[in-house]
């Protein structure tokens, strides 16, 4: 994180805290070395060994391997996905086909979620004490792809909803859990949508070929990027880009040139940021059209990218054999803020 | 049993009488491009058959006991494979009888679908040798051979073993021969659960059962004191599940089946000596993500005719030539290869020149041309000087190439067809000290490749090969061997270092799973009727990470065997302890490897 976003981040609690109350006594004790200050799931090496969490602290510290160092154990192979709810947070280790809860400050392992119900497992995400997990199931069987849907309390599966081939990203707005339908090791063309009162089928939206990633905006719309086929595939398709209204689920769609496969869709204070060829977009929410210029400083074919109050975080899994690394970039400058050490194949940022 | 069929023959000379072009032409026909005359500046080292038919081990483990060979195992009888002097597994060259026999698709060989006693002798040759072996001979060049002797002769064997795990095995050879005819057929079958514990774990092997089986069979017929007509068949057939990992289950499967046929036609004459060889390979696989879901499977399969002619032509005493042909038509096909076929052909030329009886030297090039791709004009030297009768000093220098395969060319998606040969110089000097009771040598070795193809994302999820990557190999190979007698006792030590040093230009980082220091002890005892062995190996860390930042610990590993002869010597029964010490080691990270283990077998002669 950048120095002035410190400073401003302590001036603030400072001033929190000094209006609220003068008495000192009542200033929380740390909860955990990892309060204060984000994390990057990194996958591991694919066949032999065990994905990590890396942990950048808002002093700038940055700490490897943060689950082996607390629990004395590997996390499992595949570290895909993390998701923070309330004081814990849910790690999705697809190869070893588990979710490891943990206490979200001092990553001490609560328990684990696994079992016949979590069955390739790729993201979860948490609302009013359910979390939901899309499973692959088999890779290569179509048919058996599921949503899990975990009640928190009991760290239980508490349901299963059968849904296409290879659910991916999620994202949750109200009552409804939006569901990238990626396609798993094929193509699928879906967004799903479940009603999570009844864990019912609302509607699978048809949108482009390969939708893969999704976020909200700030006015409560779903936005799904589409990369499309890609070339290899004989029957190339173009990417687009779908915002979604949730009340409805009327949609509209921004179409890019058919050699063009967008990826890393992000929200980020009312603009939408995506990856294409090694460039970053930038939109405004209520843009009738996509951008035609790339943002400035920010080229990275990233692994993983996130926009995060004005910051740019793009991951580079390197050779995929060694660590990887992080780069925070600020959004308006283009310039390069900081560069840090990842673990192997930086997958996911994650801000509490 | 005799004694001295234990002993790793220094077969590259230091042996005074092979000076006369009778003896050399006889080289020539036993051992082909193999012969130590044609590698003059190298060391030839041969395994005998004595040595290969001991017990049913695969290849690999048998060179990794008597060679100080390096092999990466994705646990006990999985996929393994080879780096010598710190190459890739492609870059060394692997030949049956001749024929290269590296996979096409993936252009290594998997050195636990190879049975060791399915052959009577291996040439094993380190350095640098595409000029005169062809593709992918840079680490080095090994040939797996079944020889024919036209000595009248019946016999028949029979082993039977079993160990831990629920290992079972047995292998069943017949052999007749006259002074016209050699006919030779061997049957293997091995089975096993597998299922070691993983040493300090809770967890076992749980899908790592094998079971395989080969045919081997070999017919000679002399058709005058000139001509000699070889035939070789073999087929070996593997079901393996595929291992655990520490952090992952596994439900995989690996089916593969190897057929090989060749046909030899060897001609000897008071000048020169020829060979016409005609062979056919096919292989196939099938990867089953899953065992229950049968139709859900990854397949390839490669055919491949091969033509091969080698000349060699005496000018006197001093010189010879030595020139060949070699034409191959290949095809490959699979879940995702769609049919492709390439022609390749290749031309070799060698001049060997002794002009005086101390010093001899080697002069060779190769050139070709391919469907596929281009293929580089290499270049060869080698000389051997010998400073006394025990002292030996050899050189060699050469250029080499490691062809792209199938899964790089044509891979869907991602498969490159503009990939060109990987390139690499290499360069050796070794001396060679050899006494009555006891030989020592020493090779240090430099090896510098460009365009080695890679596979890198060329977007987050679309990778591509790329002749991209160098690196700088180098290193020290020292062998010491003593024996000695006292009275009935009979004791032979065997000691091997290796120092390698393999360095990715780019990063300046050791590759990984290249150990730095690799050793070796065997120790032979022999009294009356009993043979106790004694192997320790060391392997040094390995980097797991091309950062260097994570590694596997160095591990020692001891096996001892006893076997006792019995019946006038026509029955063996033999004893092994495998990693004596418990020794918790893996080869692979994350793939442990077995605890203490226990064999036995029994051996018949008729």
């Amino acid at each position: 994180m950048k120095k002035s976003n410190l400073i401003y981040l302590l001036s603030l609690c400072l001033f929190i805290s000094s209006c609220s109350d003068d008495d000192p006594a009542t200033i929380e004790p740390p909860k955990g070395d990892f309060e204060n200050g984000y994390f990057v799931t990194n996958e591991g090496p694919f066949q032999n060994g065990s994905g990590t969490l890396t942990f950048v602290n808002d002093d700038g510290s940055v700490s490897q391997n943060v689950y082996k160092t607390v629990n004395g154990e590997d996390l499992g192979n595949i570290v895909n996905a993390m998701y923070i709810e309330g004081d814990k947070a849910y790690i999705v280790v697809n190869n070893s086909h588990k979710i490891v809860v943990v206490d979200r400050y001092t990553m001490e392992k609560i328990t684990v979620i696994e079992g016949d119900e979590i069955n390739n497992p790729r993201y979860f995400v948490a609302n009013n004490g359910r979390g939901y997990v899309s499973n692959w199931g088999d890779p290569f069987n179509t048919s058996d792809d599921f949503i899990a849907v975990i009640d928190l309390n009991s760290n239980a599966v508490v349901d299963v909803v059968s849904v296409g081939e290879g659910p991916e990203k999620m994202i949750i707005e109200g009552s409804n859990l939006f569901v990238c339908m990626q396609g798993g090791y094929g193509i699928n063309n879906q967004v799903f949508v479940m009603d999570t009162n009844q864990n019912s089928i609302r509607d699978f939206i048809v949108v482009g070929n390969v939708p893969n990633s999704i976020t909200k905006d700030s006015n409560g719309k779903i936005w799904v990027l589409c990369g499309g086929s890609p070339s290899w595939t004989g029957s190339e398709t173009s990417g687009s880009l779908y915002k979604i209204d949730p009340s409805n689920l009327q949609d509209e769609k921004f179409d890019f040139l058919l050699t063009e496969h967008p990826g890393l869709l992000n929200h980020d204070n009312g603009r939408i940021y995506y990856n294409l060829d090694g460039k970053v977009y930038q939109m405004n929410i209520e843009d009738s059209a996509l951008p035609v210029d790339a943002l400035n400083g920010l080229d990275g074919i990233y692994y993983s990218m996130e926009v995060n109050n004005g910051e740019l975080y793009g991951t580079d899994a390197g050779d995929f054999a060694s660590e990887g690394t992080l780069k925070v970039f600020s959004v308006t400058s283009g310039s390069q803020l900081e560069t840090i050490a990842t673990g192997i194949v930086p997958g996911n940022i994650v801000f509490p | 049993m005799k004694l001295s069929i234990f002993l790793f023959f220094l077969g590259s000379g230091l042996i005074f009488s092979q000076n006369d072009s009778i003896n050399k032409l006889d080289e020539i026909i036993l051992r082909g491009n193999f012969s130590p005359v044609m590698n003059s500046g190298y060391k030839v080292s041969v395994l005998t058959d004595s040595l290969l038919n001991r017990s049913y081990k695969s290849l690999g483990n048998l060179l990794q006991e008597q060679a100080n060979f390096y092999f990466k195992q994705n646990g006990n009888g999985m996929v393994s494979s080879i780096s010598l002097r710190g190459t890739a597994a492609s870059q060394t060259g692997v030949y049956w009888n001749g024929i290269e026999i590296n996979s096409a698709l993936n252009g290594q060989t998997d050195f636990n679908t190879l049975q060791a006693n399915s052959f009577d002798e291996l040439e094993i040759r380190k350095g640098g040798g595409s000029v005169l072996f062809g593709n992918g001979a840079i680490g080095g060049a090994i040939n797996l051979k079944n020889n024919v002797s036209f000595q009248p002769d019946a016999r028949g064997e029979v082993l039977l073993g079993a160990g831990s795990y629920e290992t079972y095995f047995s292998q069943l050879n017949g052999l007749f021969s006259t002074d016209r005819i050699y006919i030779k057929a061997g049957f293997g079958l091995s089975a096993s659960e597998n299922d070691y514990p993983y040493l300090g774990t809770d967890l076992k092997n749980d899908n790592g059962s094998y079971s395989n089986y080969s045919v081997n069979t070999t017919l000679g017929y002399k058709l005058n004191e000139k001509n000699v007509l070889t035939l070789n068949a073999s087929l070996f057939d593997n079901d393996r599940n595929l291992s655990r990992t520490l952090t992952t289950e596994s439900n995989a499967a690996l089916l593969n089946t190897d057929m090989r046929l060749l046909v030899d036609w060897e001609y000897l004459g008071n000048r020169f000596t020829s060979s016409l060889k005609a062979a056919f390979l096919h292989e196939d696989f099938n990867y089953l993500f899953n065992q229950e879901i049968t139709d859900n499977t990854s397949k390839g399969e490669s055919k491949r005719w091969i033509g091969k002619y080698d000349l060699s032509y005496f000018l006197n005493k001093e010189m010879f030539f030595r020139a060949g042909l070699e034409l191959e038509n290949s095809q490959g096909s699979g879940t995702s290869i769609s049919e492709v076929e390439q022609t390749d052909f290749s031309t070799y030329l060698l001049f060997h020149h002794q002009p005086i009886k101390e010093f001899m030297y080697n002069l060779s090039l190769r050139g070709g041309a391919s469907s596929a791709y281009n293929i580089p004009f290499i270049y060869s030297f080698d000389a051997k000087y010998l400073v006394s009768q025990n002292l030996a000093l050899k050189t060699g220098f050469s250029s080499n190439y490691r062809l792209p395969t199938f899964n790089d060319l044509y891979w869907e998606p991602g498969g490159n067809p503009d990939l060109k040969p990987e390139n690499s110089l290499s360069g050796e000097i070794g001396i060679d000290y050899h006494h009555k009771m006891f030989s020592i040598s020493g090779t240090a070795f430099v090896i510098k490749s460009d365009d080695l193809i890679q596979w890198r994302p060329v977007t987050s999820d679309f990778w591509q090969p790329q002749n991209i990557s160098e690196a700088s190999n180098y290193g020290l190979e020292i062998m010491g061997f003593i024996k000695q007698n006292f009275g009935v006792h009979f004791l032979e030590l065997k000691l091997q270092y290796d120092y390698t040093k393999a360095m990715d230009d780019e990063t300046d980082k050791q590759l990984i799973y290249v150990p730095k220091h690799r050793a070796s002890m065997l120790l032979n005892y022999f009294w009356k009727q009993w043979d106790f062995n004694y192997n320790l190996q060391y392997v040094g860390e390995v980097f797991t990470t091309s950062s260097n930042t994570q590694s596997l610990d160095a591990y020692w590993l001891s096996d001892v065997s006893f076997s006792r002869r019995l019946l006038k010597d026509r029955m063996d029964i033999g004893f092994a302890i495998n990693n004596l010490f418990d020794e918790k080691y893996q080869s692979v990270a994350f793939r442990p490897m077995p605890n203490r283990n226990y064999l036995l077998q029994i051996n018949f002669k008729i």
